[in-house]
């Protein structure tokens, strides 16, 4: 079955439950898929392929009874290595964790698996989730599928590239700096990183208690949408977890962006950005504008003090967590990682909390800024072209570190503001890679970010073009 | 890169957390770390802190959207 008849989860969810496609079928097609591109992608950790077929031949069989089915049921996904699952290795994409038997599920992913999603394994990932190009030195780079010489972006290397590939409908990320998003922008997929706090975070290897979210990478804004319902919500066993009511992300989407404004940051967002990167963002802002939202460039200086503090949080709370690990076998990280971790020992800890004390009032002043006025914020959601694997190598060459650690820039703010973000396609370089929008609202706005996405993708068709494997 | 900054930085890590340099590209981080901190120290001056009781949690709960 080519991945065209069902193109999107929301498609393959709804064919199911009308009773027009087997769970068994859409299992066997993105296994075919995995078959025949993974080597060249290398997007999957662990194939669970028996139990994938038994899950679905189960699922298959309670519809034939009549049973009421979940709102995932009979879609294939996969998962980004750290989603534990109880009696399960969770690599999280180390060395040091290759034999690491999870002791409980994540809470999303007994959500996922109560609205009838098929789990078929475990997906590449950078190191840790800690880099933004998807390098891994212990199971190989994960390959972007439209150009296996570029980046995937990360940390959730895999989960973009397997949805870009049709490997799996859906894919679980994590983002704490941008890691959803890098991979879905350039892999061409939809990446949502929802506010902070809106997603349950129980059974996720942590990174950044402060900056970590869970969130989907997914075929279209819909997708998005049929997602979020099913794993935000509070979870008792994360007192983090929001208490926020889970509104109906899919009845917002309407199309109608009559009345939204929207505000481009040209502080800071746009600095440095290549040219082929602006026409498309550019092109995308028209497209808005026609479907009625008003679009107005505005200055943003407070960015400077975000960006300040943003450098600060995620490095001091990974060096605490791998702690252990950096005084007794340093020697089983990635030469990039374990310098990358090193750093955060050296922050003054009156520096650390600061910027964390001032997290709420810098997102205080940046919703009176920003996002008062205007109901959204647009940007680039990686200001430079795809870059490649290797210029990006700092393993190999140490004058890469730059290029590196500097894919990130658009996206981490976001994660200090703890803003609800999504990376939609809106283009292609001048290179044939992926070109990215991110749009961000306010706290708990995701059906306003996603209504704006899919209004965008009612007149576009960059989320449906496919890469083409060989 | 200020080499007194490295050196103190080193000597603080290992004094502190008994982590030694872990390769010649941590070198390469720390003036990154060096850039951040001048950053920080820059814009902190400018910045206001909240009265207690002040949260994070509680600022995503005051600025998000009505209705």
């Amino acid at each position: 079955m080519p991945l065209t008849e069902y193109p999107n989860l929301t498609s393959a969810a709804d064919a199911f439950a009308a009773g027009e496609v087997s769970a068994i079928a859409l299992t066997e097609a993105c296994l075919a898929r995995i078959a025949a591109h993974n080597p060249a992608v290398n997007a999957v950790i662990r194939l669970d392929a028996d139990l994938a077929r038994e899950r679905a031949a189960r699922l298959d069989a309670a519809r034939s009874r009549g049973e009421a089915m979940g709102p995932l049921a009979g879609v294939p996904m996969m998962h980004k290595d750290m989603y534990y699952r109880e009696g399960h290795v969770s690599t999280c994409g180390s060395k040091i964790r290759s034999h690491f038997v999870a002791p409980v599920t994540a809470t999303v992913l007994s959500r996922l698996d109560a609205a009838g999603a098929i789990d078929c394994g475990t997906l590449n990932m950078a190191e840790f989730a800690q880099n933004a190009t998807g390098h891994n030195a212990h199971f190989g780079d994960c390959r972007n599928p439209w150009n296996t010489d570029h980046c995937t972006g990360g940390s959730s290397s895999g989960s973009g590239a397997a949805v870009a590939a049709g490997f799996a409908y859906a894919a679980l990320g994590s983002d704490t700096g941008g890691s959803i998003r890098l991979p879905a922008t350039m892999c061409g997929v939809t990446g949502l990183k929802p506010t902070q706090t809106r997603v349950p975070r129980t059974g996720v290897m942590p990174l950044s208690f402060s900056c970590d979210n869970v969130g989907p990478l997914v075929r279209s804004a819909r997708d998005a949408a049929r997602f979020l319902k099913v794993v935000a919500g509070r979870d008792a066993l994360d007192p983090t977890s929001a208490r926020e009511p889970v509104p109906d992300y899919e009845a917002a989407l309407t199309g109608d962006l009559r009345g939204s404004r929207i505000a481009v940051i040209e502080t800071y967002f746009l600095d440095g950005a290549d040219a082929t990167v602006v026409a498309a963002f550019d092109a995308a802002l028209e497209v808005l504008a026609a479907r009625g939202a008003s679009i107005t460039r505005i200055a943003l200086p407070m960015m400077r003090a975000v960006n300040a503090c943003t450098a600060l949080l995620s490095r001091v709370e990974s060096a605490a967590i791998h702690a252990n690990w950096m005084r007794d076998r340093p020697q089983d990280y990635a030469t990039h990682l374990s310098a990358r971790i090193y750093i955060g020992y050296g922050v003054p800890v009156a520096s650390y909390v600061g910027a964390l004390s001032l997290r709420g009032p810098l997102l205080r002043e940046f919703v009176a800024e920003a996002l008062s006025a205007y109901d959204l914020v647009a940007t680039p959601t990686l200001r430079i072209r795809v870059p490649t694997r290797a210029e990006t190598d700092a393993d190999a060459d140490s004058a890469n570190w730059g290029r590196m650690m500097a894919a990130s820039a658009n996206t981490r703010p976001f994660n200090y503001l703890g803003l609800p973000t999504v990376s939609i396609p809106c283009g292609f370089d001048d290179r044939g890679l992926p070109v990215g929008l991110q749009l961000a609202g306010r706290p708990f706005a995701e059906a306003r970010v996603l209504a704006a996405a899919d209004a965008f993708q009612r007149d576009t068709d960059w989320h449906l073009r496919s890469p083409t494997l060989a | 890169m200020d080499q007194d900054f490295t050196d103190s930085t080193i000597a603080a890590i290992a004094r502190w957390h008994g982590i030694a340099v872990p390769n010649p590209l941590a070198l390469v981080a720390l003036a990154d770390l060096e850039a951040s901190l001048a950053e920080y120290a820059a814009i902190r001056e400018g910045l206001l802190f909240e009265d207690e009781p002040s949260s994070f949690e509680a600022a995503l709960a005051a600025t998000k959207e009505p209705g």
